[in-house]
């Protein structure tokens, strides 16, 4: 960096441009939909050549680090990414039948859609806390738009509101502690937090507890969660499909890249004691009041408040393996998320309406398709053998018995058995019920057929055959300066 | 690769697959071929059934060790693999298995209507679950498979079940869930000693079988694994799940939950459990007794007091399996065989009796016993079969069940544990009681409903599923030899590598690799 302005040489802009094509994307089918309506068909696709394009690039990409070491290209990097990529697509494969049936597709959508993931991208790849934050920022203004898409509904705009109150509120936790950060360091740089003698100062704690909280927020990591059960009922599902796997998974990266800058050795006793503490309270508070709900949204909300309590265990651990543990994991939680997300939105014909999972009774035999497949996505959820679910809490738990967490392991796999009251009561009533609804579900739609095969077919690779997925994180978390093997 | 060199080199792996492959072939007809389906999925488990038996001529019987083994990588960073191998105790559930699930396909021709497609699908992973369960070597591939046979059990009671099916699958799956998840953390935890110990990830069984844990440590993780396969067999307290899920599910289900799913939770024991911690098994032992004790008299008392037949006999599972406990808890060579060659009797005999209380249910629509009486007279080849089966059940001599009470009662009274013989010998009598009773009251007697007159007779093809059953029982009761021989050397090896690793234990157990604190 040289002068008052900044000068871009050749490499920063290579290592930027799977960025750029999001937001070109974005920018054009906003455009288009200005100039050219007629096109609008178009759109869905426009928006998941934007996403391989970038994802293409990310790949290309040479290695490194660029913008004066605050833009990281790395086997991380790109694995995120792929996980990224993918909800992306899957949330744009669905969005596109879901906004025909409510009869609403505009290009608003994807733009909003496609520039959420531009900001999750920028959140995995930088490696300077403002970096992060502005990464956080469009991801949020991009899904407080989606959240209030339905104007005319009330649940909608509820939606719209309060995640931007809670929204803003934990915005304002992350900022608070990158500024305690950033004057104890004096940058704010990640690399930079790796001083000697910074780890200890209360202002670094109370920076990093603070980062904790405002990516707690996004993760809905109990007891910052409030927000989600609501969000999701309210906002459009393809936007809620995104918002529940992506944004998750780019936060808990860098809570492990903060972490692993501040806490070299491994991390502080009271620190470990409290991340411990949140994955226990978010899995048993996700999974506890889970059992008492009734609208399909609503389950999948505390569902995934529990997930993110197991993930969090990967966290407590705080390892090279527990990271590579966290990397599986997401890719489980993406196909077998995703794919429940597709389904509800297949399944369901009334967006104005609530999902209640009583809706859905005897699907399983009219909507056999889209049903099967949901079955399929709660059994991974819910860990069973040969689905990715299994693999994930697998290396979870792994972890944590070989760094002798035995209580949280213990709790985290009772845990488990407390999901499957709530998991199979959706499959009993899909598959054990008479159907309630005079009639099936609108005929499966091309795109959400492929996006749970997509799902399916990722459930049991993953499920059955871990061992490259395994190695890929593996190599890809040797990328941060995390202790162990 | 042709198809006689994949059938000798790669037989477990066929077997273990081919009903995975029927279900995906099922999976491509048409929902409205219904009939198709049903004789689709009997013809593969029928060719299941006529492929497994090379596994009985093949068999080596002096040969220690697993046979027919197979390894192929799976997950080479953990050290996983695809370990599969047979000695003779799994040799003779795997038959087992392979003749119940045609045979209960065959009954479930006529009688399921509902979603025959999806029926036929359930079953035919079902058998690819408990068929890798019992061919597994590896810890991971072993709980994999444990865990896959839960899904189709739970469809199959919750969907073609009875009135309260919706609750007694569910109960099954809880009940079973909770046992085997604390059982997947010690498989974790087993295998990360290993290789804290050895420096080298593997989830092989005869590498684990190595490692020797003493102290808290081996306590925990017994009962980590015990208590999986206690829920599974039932032993009692935890047997409350068995009841309901036997009453509500389809008979065919009965048939394969009863004569197959119980005993493998025996066989886990028997294969996991006390191998892996031979000194903390073999000090809990007398409690495992007791509790065997325990379930022959109440299970025995309970039977006794059922007015429901599927219940009745769902009760008396849990009575003989309790003996199958007794046997098991004394640790004799013959204690040993008679439990294991009872665990095959009672899938045998308590097959053939779900599948006639399904035969009249079937008609009557009722397994009230008070609903029938006289109806030998009606329907004399039922009650003969049913006769023929319920005294296989209580150890008429001649038939199966005596041999394998015989030698179970034998063994405990050689060992030091005399008096669970005595309580064993109760269990049976009382067998005898509530068995006869219930042939009595449901067959003998004057007629006493008018609408059972017109009751109709066995089909062919209800009676060719029994007969393959009772043409077992005599078999085996009249050759016994046969099935013993295939498990002698099994039962010794065992009985050997589990008394040569207590030494080790007893003499030092901190100081070997592995060593527990």
């Amino acid at each position: 960096m040289t002068g008052t302005f900044v000068q871009l040489s050749h490499a920063d802009w290579l290592s930027i441009l799977p960025e750029v094509a999001l937001a070109s994307a974005g920018c054009l089918i906003l455009l288009l939909e200005a100039f050219a309506p007629s096109l609008r068909r178009w759109f869905a696709t426009l928006a998941l050549a934007g996403v391989a394009a970038s994802l293409y690039l990310l790949m290309a990409a040479p290695a490194g680090t660029t913008f004066d070491g605050r833009f990281e290209t790395s086997p991380l990097t790109w694995l995120m990414g792929l996980f990224l990529g993918g909800s992306a697509a899957v949330a744009i494969l669905v969005a596109k039948p879901y906004l025909e049936r409510i009869r609403d597709e505009k290009g608003e959508f994807y733009a909003l859609l496609l520039w959420g993931h531009l900001g999750v991208s920028l959140m995995i790849r930088g490696l300077d806390l403002l970096i992060i934050f502005i990464g956080l920022e469009i991801l949020s203004l991009s899904f407080y738009v989606l959240a209030a898409y339905f104007r005319g509904i009330e649940a909608s705009s509820e939606a719209g509101l309060k995640y931007f109150l809670t929204g803003a509120f934990a915005s304002a936790f992350t900022l608070y502690g990158i500024v305690l950060l950033f004057g104890a360091s004096g940058g704010t740089r990640i690399a930079g937090l790796a001083q000697e003698g910074l780890a200890g100062r209360p202002a670094v704690i109370l920076g990093v507890l603070l980062l904790l909280v405002g990516f707690g927020f996004k993760m809905s990591l109990a007891p910052f969660h409030a927000w989600a059960p609501d969000v999701y009922q309210g906002m459009p599902t393809p936007a809620v499909l995104y918002l529940s796997i992506a944004p998750k998974g780019a936060s808990v990266l860098v809570l492990f890249r903060v972490l692993a800058a501040v806490f070299q050795p491994g991390l502080p006793d009271r620190l470990h004691a409290a991340v411990a503490a949140l994955a226990v309270l978010s899995m048993t508070l996700g999974n506890v009041v889970a059992l008492a709900q009734r609208d399909a949204k609503r389950l999948l909300a505390y569902s995934g408040i529990a997930h993110m309590g197991y993930v969090t265990i990967a966290l407590a651990v705080f390892g090279r393996e527990a990271l590579a543990a966290a990397i599986v994991y997401f890719f489980a939680y993406l196909v077998s998320n995703a794919g429940a997300f597709a389904a509800v939105s297949a399944l369901y014909r009334d967006e104005s309406k609530p999902h209640p999972v009583a809706m859905l009774a005897g699907e399983g035999r009219r909507a056999r398709f889209a049903a099967a497949v949901f079955a399929l996505c709660l059994f991974s959820l819910a860990g069973i053998p040969a689905t990715a679910g299994f693999i994930g809490k697998f290396f979870i738990f792994k972890a944590a018995l070989e760094r002798g967490l035995y209580a949280l392991a213990i709790i985290g796999v009772l845990n488990s058995l407390v999901s499957i009251g709530y998991y199979l009561k959706v499959v009993y009533i899909l598959y054990m019920r008479d159907p309630i609804e005079p009639e099936g579900p609108p005929p499966l739609a091309f795109a959400d057929g492929l996006a749970l095969s997509i799902c399916a077919a990722g459930i049991f690779a993953f499920g059955i055959f871990p061992a490259a997925l395994w190695r890929l994180a593996r190599s890809a978390a040797a990328t941060l300066p995390l202790p162990g093997p | 690769m042709g198809i006689e060199r994949l059938l000798a080199e790669h037989l477990l792996s066929v077997l273990v697959f081919l009903p995975t492959a029927g279900a995906i072939l099922l999976l491509l007809l048409p929902r409205s071929a219904t009939g198709v389906a049903r004789v689709a999925a009997l013809a593969v488990a029928t060719l299941e059934c006529v492929l497994s038996l090379p596994l009985w001529w093949h068999f080596d019987v002096a040969l220690r060790g697993f046979q027919f083994r197979e390894s192929a990588a799976w997950i080479p960073p953990l050290g996983i693999s695809y370990l599969i191998g047979i000695d003779g105790i799994s040799l003779l559930l795997i038959l087992l298995t392979t003749i119940l699930t045609p045979v209960s396909l065959l009954f479930s021709l006529s009688h399921v209507e509902k979603e025959v497609r999806g029926f036929s699908i359930a079953f035919l992973i079902l058998e690819t679950g408990v068929i890798g369960t019992l061919v597994a070597l590896d810890l991971a591939l072993f709980y994999v498979f444990w865990e896959v046979m839960l899904v189709p059990m739970y469809f199959i009671i919750g969907i073609w079940g009875g009135a309260r099916r919706i609750y007694a699958a569910m109960k099954f799956f809880l009940f079973t869930m909770a046992g085997s998840l604390l059982m997947f953390l010690a498989i974790l935890y087993v295998a990360i000693r290993h290789h804290a110990a050895t420096g080298v990830w593997s989830f092989a069984l005869e590498d684990l079988y190595r490692l020797t844990f003493t102290g808290t440590t081996a306590v925990v993780l017994f009962a980590a694994f015990a208590l999986a396969f206690a829920i599974k067999v039932p032993v009692f307290p935890l047997h409350t799940w068995l009841p309901d899920a036997h009453t509500e599910a389809p008979t065919a289900g009965s048939i394969i939950l009863a004569g197959i799913l119980l005993k493998l939770g025996v066989y886990g024991y028997l294969r996991f459990a006390l191998p892996l911690f031979p000194g903390t098994a073999l000090r809990y032992a007398p409690w495992l007794g007791v509790l065997g004790v325990i379930g022959v008299i109440y299970g025995a008392l309970l039977a006794f007091a059922q007015h429901d037949m599927k219940r009745l006999v769902a009760y008396s599972s849990v009575s003989h399996l309790g003996l199958v406990v007794i046997g098991v808890g004394a640790f004799t060579t013959i204690s040993l065989q008679g439990s294991i060659l009872q665990m095959v009797n009672h899938g045998l005999s308590t097959g053939a009796l779900f599948l006639l209380v399904g035969v009249l249910y079937e008609r009557r629509h009722t397994r009230e016993i008070s609903a029938y009486g006289g109806v030998a007279g009606i329907v004399p080849v039922t009650a003969a079969l049913f006769l023929i089966a319920t005294l296989s059940s209580i150890g008429l001599p001649g038939l199966n069940g005596f041999v394998g009470e015989f030698l179970v009662l034998l063994g405990t009274w050689t060992s030091p544990h005399r008096w669970w013989a005595v309580a064993a010998a109760t269990g049976v009598i009382l067998s005898a009681i509530y068995m006869l009773t219930l042939v009595q009251r449901v067959f003998w007697n004057p007629v006493t409903h008018e609408e059972n007159r017109n009751l109709p007779e066995i089909r062919w093809s209800e009676l060719v599923a029994v007969s393959v059953l009772v043409v077992l029982m005599v078999w085996i009761g009249v050759r016994p030899n046969d099935v013993l021989d295939r498990l002698r050397v099994s039962v010794d090896a065992l009985q050997e590598s589990v008394t040569a690793k207590q030494l080790v234990e007893a003499q030092n157990g901190a100081g070997l690799p592995g060593g527990a604190r």
